[in-house]
């Protein structure tokens, strides 16, 4: 099938391109106009489409012969506005483009900065509460635009009878992306872990894309969603030690208990900061959460609808992104 | 007083930020192209209703007051349909993109008896309202001249030079920096009053999108000169105002908190500089940390000077009296902002 990929050249992006063409599909890349993508190495038959979905007037004729999109665009800095210009007004105009066509099928990558951590006891997973009405804007700006994306996207989806598959991944890493927000603060060269056993929701970048590669092909993955974790998850000390030694910027590992931290950020937060959400976030308690919160992850539903194996292990994972 | 914003980005929540602490103020609704980020702005604000259609909007909830808080080449229509509807009018800067249309709006204003203001928010900014009060209590002595300049990276991603996407203040003679304009021609007519004449230089100094990085003035004002100044190139990012009296001199950076004089003092000469420079060393250690804890404290921050402006503004229309900004302070700035536009187009 031909996919459209929007983010073809991000981070995930990337990979989802790989094993795209790898499962023997054909693959028309959306690129912003000033991105040089012959670094990319991508073979020829990717087609190329130059679009910016914050501007490009004419977004229709991307979605031409295409037979399913894969969207990834979504920004990952800037400000809150900026951002949620980006992500979710960006969304807004290549879905509304789209619905002038015949193309049906979207699989999007939401994320799991759209649950409501502060919420959620024990395991996380597809059934979760999602964050939502006035707590959603106490959150960072990027977890406010993915939850909106989200949101319009299925909204959409249900007003154009499209077949939706939402993915949303934990942690991603990979090369030049080992070092994680819920790794925990960094001063200098010590690092203060938070919570060190406490598991990170983590997803390689190319398990990850082969989920996506096979789930936009996968009829049986239509109206649902999947959490996008590896496994369980390694333990933060752990994940911290191996990155630090392999990418070969040492430094020392401090271990601070998670409840101690989260005890403070919370008397802090409403004494001395007088709830003042302009804070770091690792000072705001929801934010801090949504970093850092001991749970349990699984990616059952995903093994258990779709059959669907990480390809690669913990071991190889780290092969693949120091070696 | 019941209020409706069109436009419902970054600078519409500085807005509704402060127009929620107001007394007597009622936000009725939010109008943008984007119906998630009208939607969402309302939710987050709780704003009762919002709107795709300006019209629709000034149809169905007869707002008293409307915010134009859009990209500057859709504010001439967009305050000239709210005040058709009978609205008075705030409008972000720069107010139009071109003088005539301000002129229209002025007349139309007029004529409906409408209010009709721009947001000058460094005008009111603690620091500025403080040199003012140096000058109108006569501390700082008669103002000889005013320097204002600005050094704003702009190359930064997503910004105005984003070669991805054309920033909306590109399609204003002279770019991204004449989105700027008002900002350093409001503190100039502040203090050197209406200008007579002026003299801009505009250049580029490294290759972008931009048609222009610098820009550099000499204005001649009714009571002093002024040099006016945007750099996009200069850093770190400072908005620098300097005031020059014939009996003292005040300088500030209105991005942070910083203000100091230096004024002419009694006892002997050689010992002046030295207490000058302690008095200044402790302004700038006080400021430095008050910078600092500005950003862990819920309120303004930075915005202090839009606080300051919409505050006084919502007393005035309640009270009918003289605005903080004037329809003249609008028509006069916009004058010297024209006067400042550069001949070319720039590349």
């Amino acid at each position: 099938m031909r996919v459209l990929v929007t983010g073809a050249n991000g981070f995930l992006g990337r990979s989802v391109v790989q094993a795209l063409l790898a499962q023997g599909h054909t693959v028309r890349a959306m690129v912003r106009p000033a991105t040089a993508v012959e670094s990319l190495g991508w073979p020829a038959s990717v087609e190329i489409v130059r679009g910016d979905l914050r501007s490009t007037r004419e977004l229709a004729s991307a979605f031409d012969r295409v037979d399913a999109l894969i969207h990834l665009a979504a920004a990952v800095t800037g400000g809150e506005d900026a951002m949620f210009a980006s992500t979710v007004s960006g969304t807004e105009r290549l879905l509304a483009a789209m619905a002038g066509t015949s193309c049906r099928r979207i699989v999007l990558a939401s994320s799991f900065a759209v649950y409501d951590w502060s919420a959620i006891h024990g395991t996380l997973d597809e059934t979760s509460p999602l964050e939502a009405g006035a707590d959603l804007y106490r959150r960072d700006g990027y977890s406010i635009a993915k939850s909106w994306q989200e949101r319009v996207t299925r909204r959409f989806a249900a007003a154009h009878g499209w077949d939706l598959t939402v993915l949303r991944p934990g942690f991603i890493w990979g090369r030049d992306h080992g070092y994680l927000a819920a790794c925990g603060q960094q001063i200098g060269r010590l690092h203060v872990v938070i919570g060190p056993f406490s598991r990170m929701p983590l997803t390689h970048v190319d398990n990850c894309a082969d989920l996506f590669a096979r789930v936009v092909a996968d009829p049986r993955a239509a109206g649902h969603t999947f959490n996008v974790v590896d496994g369980p998850g390694e333990r933060i000390w752990t994940y911290l030690g191996n990155h630090l030694k392999r990418s070969g910027e040492g430094g020392l590992r401090v271990p601070f208990p998670y409840t101690v931290a989260f005890g403070l950020v919370r008397l802090t937060f409403a004494t001395l900061f007088k709830r003042n959400e302009k804070l770091p976030h690792v000072l705001i308690p929801c934010r801090f959460e949504s970093r850092l919160k001991p749970l349990r992850f699984t990616n059952r539903r995903a093994r258990e609808l779709l059959g669907w194996r990480p390809p690669f292990g913990y071991e190889e994972c780290l092969r693949r992104s120091y070696g | 007083m019941r209020v409706a914003l069109i436009g419902a980005g970054q600078i519409a929540r500085q807005h509704l930020s402060c127009l929620k602490t107001l007394p007597g103020v009622q936000i009725v609704a939010i109008c943008d192209l984007s119906p998630a980020v009208a939607e969402s702005i309302a939710e987050r604000y709780a704003v009762p209703a919002w709107f795709t259609d300006h019209a629709v909007m000034l149809r169905e909830v007869k707002p008293e007051v409307v915010h134009i808080t859009t990209p500057p080449t859709s504010h001439f229509r967009l305050a000239m349909d709210a005040m058709q509807a009978g609205a008075h009018v705030l409008v972000e800067k720069p107010a139009t993109a071109a003088l005539t249309e301000l002129e229209q709006l002025v007349r139309y204003a007029n004529e409906r008896q409408l209010v009709l203001t721009e947001d000058y928010n460094y005008v009111f900014n603690h620091a500025t309202r403080e040199i003012a009060r140096w000058v109108d209590n006569g501390a700082l002595g008669a103002v000889v001249h005013v320097d204002v300049l600005m050094a704003l990276n702009l190359f930064g991603p997503g910004g105005f030079a984003d070669p991805n996407a054309r920033h909306p203040a590109l399609a204003l003679a002279g770019g991204a920096l004449a989105d700027f304009l008002p900002h350093l021609a409001s503190l100039a007519h502040r203090f050197a009053g209406v200008h007579r004449r002026a003299h801009a230089i505009w250049t580029k100094r490294r290759p972008s999108i931009l048609p222009y990085d610098e820009m550099h003035a000499v204005v001649e004002g009714e009571r002093a000169t002024a040099t006016l100044g945007f750099s996009a190139n200069a850093q770190p990012d400072a908005f620098w105002l300097r005031v020059f009296g014939e009996r003292a001199q005040a300088t500030t950076n209105l991005f942070e908190t910083r203000l100091t004089f230096e004024r002419l003092r009694d006892g002997p000469k050689p010992l002046q500089p030295l207490k000058n420079g302690l008095e200044e060393a402790r302004a700038v250690r006080r400021a430095a940390i008050a910078t600092l804890m500005r950003k862990f404290k819920p309120g303004p921050g930075a915005y202090d000077g839009m606080w300051h402006l919409l505050t006084g503004t919502y007393e005035a229309l309640a009270r009918g009296t003289a605005l903080p900004v004037p329809i003249e302070n609008v028509i006069a700035v916009n004058r010297m902002v024209e006067a400042l536009k550069p001949a070319e187009a720039g590349s």
